[in-house]
């Protein structure tokens, strides 16, 4: 979208919260200071200024209309924090009217949205609605134009031609889903999305990537006890005459008692569908004809005295590079009034069984380990919050400039200036590859005002 | 041909269903739009409303919706199923704390005073990405393969 349709968009859907009798304003302002002194890289200083502004007016003369925007802005107020140079960036990540009937569960958006159903996850410049039919049938379904991103794979040798050609072939982007809610025992959904009518091989001169994307999906949860469900999705290519597994993804999880949770998880994706439609096709890469595997699971169990402890364990595949298992523990604590919050976790990844992963370094390991510990503390209108990450790596890493362990330390004090108004501070240090000491800083003022006093946050 | 074909007929079975569905639709009330009880100050405890005790009546059982560690990687499927549960409690701009397309600085950042929520890539997450892509780059598509990437292409070209 043009920056002036942009600017448009935005003043009409800001001058539209006139008409709201409930509108909450909400924001976070946000300053970071970082020094880098990098080898090889020139000295910087970076204090990156970031506001985020979220606005929803609700009732905007219909108790059933509603308007929601949310983006955010950054400045730099030194050196650019931005990988093309520039000093200033901003999105709107969603602004949109939505109309929500008084039966039915059915609804209607405008504006800039994003779609979760079935398949995608999508953003759109579009409209989209949903309805519950009789018997427990839904149905849903989007139309649009896709949120554009830079196609920077080949923009930099091109000039700028990838950008225009993966513009071109995603002029369109629509999809539905068709549901069906057999009393409580779960819902079963077929989903179809399209993204693009002009595919590589259409356009007048044919192009080497292909940044349209055609799925169809099947997604189910089936619980037929309290104690027991089953849920996922399988994705389809269809985008060629023969139709392609992209994507299994399927998790069963049992609860065993009032505390056991066990459950298990198995997917698989084919890179060649899987990653269909990509704007960074030099980076997911169809072509290498990849495949990844993995299974696993998990066991919590939610134990006397608000403990909740994790267990799991995943074991993955991939056919270029092989074998590795991931397992590990987490355990959490809150008491009773959440004013108080601990956790701890650790978790090793063994990959003795992959084949060669680098080239350049035939004995580089993908094997780590990591552990984390943190807390958090409210005492009347103050909080505060430690936490600590430790990553522990093979001495084979060539990419680490002779460290061995990478650690990082944030610390934060709040207060609570009014129910509405909380302002923070947060100091981190940390040892990374790049910069064997670094200290940030970071100030952070919250703010809600408005009207609407229920619903989420 | 085929393929044109068979988009004639996804459309006109789409139009005719599109039809056939305004008297389909059902006649029952639309679910509260947001959550019908003011949430306090601070993070709620669910459980205090929600318990599991049935006699309460409708209160959803806080069984039936506990987010423990494992529900929060794998809420995916429910939202992609039914995101309107999601939304009588949570704002759309909770969801874009993580799934916001494109973001000035990554989740752990932005959140890094709330340690209990589960936001993405925590320390030197530029070395370990060496390594988690190498083993699992389909788990770094879901948010970086179509969107939130010009980082990714400052080096990946």
């Amino acid at each position: 979208m043009k920056r002036h349709t942009h600017v448009a968009l935005i003043a009409t859907l800001m001058s539209a919260t006139a008409w709201g009798q409930e509108v909450s304003l909400y924001g976070t302002t946000m300053a970071q200071m970082w020094k880098s002194e990098d080898p090889g890289f020139n000295k910087a200083a970076y204090r990156p200024a970031t506001q985020y502004l979220g606005i929803d007016a609700t009732k905007l003369g219909s108790d059933n209309l509603s308007l929601h925007l949310f983006g955010w802005g950054k400045t730099d107020l030194s050196d650019s924090s931005n990988f093309d140079g520039t000093k200033t960036a901003g999105y709107l990540n969603y602004g949109y009217l939505q109309y929500q009937f008084s039966k039915a569960n059915a609804e209607l958006k405008a504006g800039r949205f994003t779609v979760n159903q079935g398949t995608g996850f999508e953003q759109v410049d579009g409209v989209s609605g949903r309805t519950d039919l009789l018997n427990g049938f839904t149905l849903s379904a989007f139309a649009g134009k896709p949120v554009l991103f830079k196609a920077g794979d080949l923009a930099h040798l091109s000039g700028g031609a990838a950008q225009h050609n993966y513009e071109t072939q995603r002029d369109v982007i629509f999809g539905s889903r068709l549901g069906w809610r057999p009393s409580s025992t779960g819902e079963i959904g077929i989903s179809y999305l399209q993204d693009g009518s002009k595919t590589a091989k259409d356009m007048k001169i044919a192009q080497p990537v292909d940044y349209t994307r055609r799925q169809a999906a099947l997604d189910l949860t089936f619980v037929p006890t309290s104690f027991f469900d089953f849920r996922g999705r399988t994705i389809y290519d269809v985008s060629n005459e023969r139709v392609n597994v992209a994507e299994h993804d399927w998790t069963a999880t049992l609860k065993v008692g009032s505390q056991i949770l066990v459950s298990g998880n198995f997917a698989q994706r084919e890179f060649l569908y899987y990653y269909a439609g990509t704007n960074l096709p030099s980076l997911f890469r169809q072509n290498d004809n990849d495949r990844f595997d993995a299974w696993g699971g998990s066991v919590t169990w939610n134990a006397p005295l608000s403990i909740q402890l994790v267990a799991d364990y995943r074991h993955t595949h991939r056919e270029t590079y092989g074998e590795v298992n991931k397992a590990g523990g987490e355990l959490r604590w809150a008491n009773a009034e959440k004013t108080m919050m601990v956790g701890a976790s650790g978790h090793v990844a063994n990959a003795a069984k992959t084949l060669l992963v680098d080239s350049a370094a035939p004995f580089r390991s993908l094997s780590y380990g990591e552990a984390r510990a943190w807390a958090m503390v409210t005492k009347g209108k103050f909080t505060a919050s430690l936490d600590g990450i430790l990553q522990k790596y093979r001495a084979s890493n060539p990419y680490l400039n002779g460290l061995k362990n990478l650690y990082e330390v944030v610390g934060s004090l709040g207060y609570e200036v009014t129910k509405n108004v909380k302002v923070s501070g947060d100091l981190s240090h940390a040892t990374t590859a790049v910069s064997k000491n670094e200290t940030r800083g970071l100030l952070r003022a919250e703010y809600r005002f408005g009207m609407a006093s229920k619903g989420g946050r | 041909m085929a393929r044109k074909t068979a988009l004639k007929v996804f459309a006109a079975v789409l139009g005719l269903g599109v039809l056939m569905a305004c008297s389909l639709v059902s006649p029952e009330a639309s679910f509260a739009r947001t959550h019908p009880q003011e949430l306090g100050a601070g993070r709620p405890v669910c459980s205090e409303c929600h318990t599991t005790d049935v006699s309460k009546g409708a209160l959803k059982p806080y069984a039936a919706f506990d987010h423990t560690v494992g529900f929060v990687k794998d809420h995916r499927f429910q939202a992609n199923q039914d995101n309107n549960t999601c939304a009588s409690c949570h704002a759309q701009s909770f969801c874009s704390d993580c799934h916001g397309g494109k973001a000035p600085m990554k989740p752990a950042t932005r959140l890094s005073d709330r340690p209990d929520r589960a936001a993405p890539h925590r320390g030197d997450y530029m070395t370990l990405h060496r390594i988690e892509g190498k083993m699992d780059p389909s788990s770094c598509f879901k948010c970086h393969g179509r969107a939130n990437n010009d980082k990714c292409q400052a080096c990946h070209r």
